[in-house]
């Protein structure tokens, strides 16, 4: 490309420039934002003692503290490393037995009606049962968020197979593909963009579950923070930690779908060209 | 040689789709099949190609039983169905996975350059026009040298122009290596200019009702005296191959069904 061809282009608006056009992606910032000023100055001047609810700029300073201390990055990683377990068993059994049911009508109707039976239990309910089975420390935990994984990955799986067009399914056929090929060659392409969304769901059922494992009970971990904050009464820490969480639920999501995009390419659907 | 024996199919839904057809198509041969709607012409497509199994009958290439989707045999459907999360050139290679890659690449590169799509080779099936998917579908289904090549109403969601187009391209292809076709189709025009031999079905249940050899000289001319007779022959039997489903099922006699069929 010409330098010419450099200097027309510059004037042009790139997408996700910070331009606060009212279409620029910036302007979801405004609220937020403006909120966070507001309370900051209400405080600052006195309207407001926040001590319940800490301004920014006492949340910002505890994060600050907690990250230069090390705590952070310890209770982060406790927390991120329960949840990769979590989610990857989960996604592990629920994309397995998903794809089993899927493909035979066989295992569909031996396992299917046990496993929904199963999903209609809140999973949090599991927690005194896994306590004694597997105790109180990460086994446990790991366990639950597995559980709270499992069930959207299992029915994207399931509803993403068995809903792969006939007609796409026949060119296999005609192709004379069976069984293993099959599966492989059409019905998990053809499933992947529901699988992709089921992963996701996963994935943030899998933050949510964490969070329920580390409040109720653990010496580590982003949940051990909420729990900490609201027993020795430092609210700052409590939003610091719940900033935490945000940003690591959105990073891993952002990450996850961001890991599946260039399989995702071909899609023609609303959504696909933005 | 592809032969059909006393070929029937009944739904499990008892619908009974095809009764007792027989049929003979001579290697290289072009044959289409015409009639109205619900005579079962797709069904006996796929009856051929092992998608379903006949009710009675036995259906054979060159000597041996059709039980399932056959190595030899081809097919186009309706609608391109490419697959949309590979390329073009990954569907035009589609069937042809237990070949080595030098060879199945040297092989798409030809078909591609027969249907003219070479330089969409990497594009996705979603950037294609109808016309431009269903050329990607005739080179995938020609690709692995089939001895027949099934066609099922292959071009009938295009506009005219393409269609004819199409058409021409077709036999070109089929020049090449001579497969046997069997086109169905609700195009009188398109059966005239494709086949030598226009097998008229009845339907409900579908049967055999009349066939009429065109064997008109190639290349054809649409405007010829020839290929308008041709034309009013199997509009003919189409209408009476109509008429007396229409008085058995409805109590009055319509004369020009034919006509309309072509839409």
């Amino acid at each position: 490309m010409t330098a010419s061809a450099q200097s027309t282009r510059a004037p042009v608006r790139r997408r996700g420039a910070l331009k606060f056009g009212v279409r620029s992606p910036a302007l979801g910032l405004l609220l937020p934002v403006a909120l966070a000023l507001a309370w900051e100055a209400a405080v600052r001047l006195g309207w407001s003692d926040g001590r319940l609810v800490p301004p920014p700029s006492r949340i910002a300073a505890t994060l600050m503290a907690l990250a230069q201390t090390g705590e952070l990055a310890h209770h982060a990683v406790a927390t991120l490393l329960r949840v990769t377990a979590g989610f990857g068993l989960g996604v592990l059994a629920g994309t397995l037995i998903g794809a089993l049911t899927g493909v035979s009508s066989l295992a569909r109707r031996l396992i299917d009606p046990t496993l929904q039976g199963l999903r209609a239990i809140p999973s949090i309910a599991w927690v005194p049962l896994f306590v004694l089975w597997l105790g109180i420390f990460e086994a446990s935990k790991v366990a639950l968020i597995a559980v709270g994984v499992f069930f959207p990955v299992y029915l994207g799986v399931l509803g993403a197979i068995l809903s792969v067009d006939r007609k796409i399914v026949e060119v296999g056929l005609v192709f004379r593909l069976s069984g293993p090929a099959l599966a492989w060659r059409i019905l998990l392409p053809a499933a992947l963009p529901v699988y992709v969304v089921s992963l996701r769901a996963g994935l943030g059922l899998g933050w949510m579950f964490v969070v329920a494992a580390e409040i109720m009970g653990a010496s580590e971990g982003l949940g051990y923070l909420l729990v900490d904050g609201q027993q020795l009464g430092k609210p700052a820490q409590i939003v610091a930690a719940i900033l935490c969480f945000a940003l690591l639920g959105k990073l891993s999501d952002s990450l996850l779908a961001m890991a599946t995009a260039p399989l995702l390419r071909w899609e023609d659907a609303f959504g696909a060209r933005r | 040689m592809l032969g059909l024996d006393q070929v029937g199919k009944i739904y499990p839904n008892r619908v009974e789709a095809l009764e007792a057809v027989s049929l003979t198509v001579a290697p290289g041969a072009i044959v289409a099949v015409v009639g109205g709607s619900g005579c079962g012409k797709s069904t006996l497509l796929r009856l051929v190609c092992g998608l379903d199994q006949p009710t009675a009958g036995t259906i054979r290439l060159n000597g041996a039983p059709i039980q399932a989707p056959h190595p030899r045999i081809g097919i186009v459907f309706q609608e391109p169905r490419l697959l949309p999360w590979l390329s073009v050139a990954g569907n035009v290679g589609f069937g042809l996975r237990d070949r080595p890659a030098a060879e199945r690449k040297t092989r798409v590169r030809t078909a591609l350059q027969q249907v003219g799509l070479s330089e969409k080779a990497e594009a996705w099936p979603r950037e294609l026009s109808g016309g431009q998917a269903q050329r990607v579908a005739l080179a995938r289904a020609l690709v692995p040298r089939p001895d027949v090549l099934l066609l099922d109403e292959p071009f009938s969601a295009l506009d005219a122009f393409t269609r004819v187009d199409l058409q021409e391209h077709l036999l070109e292809l089929w020049a090449d290596r001579r497969p046997t076709l069997v086109l169905v189709t609700h195009d009188v025009d398109e059966a005239i200019a494709l086949a030598d031999r226009v097998v008229i079905l009845s339907p409900r249940p579908g049967r055999v009702f009349a066939e009429i050899v065109t064997e008109l000289p190639r290349p054809r001319d649409r405007h010829a005296a020839g290929f308008d007779l041709a034309k009013r022959r199997v509009l003919a039997a189409l209408d009476r191959s109509l008429n007396r489903a229409l008085i058995t099922d409805a109590g009055e006699t319509r004369t020009s069904v034919g006509a309309a069929l072509w839409w």
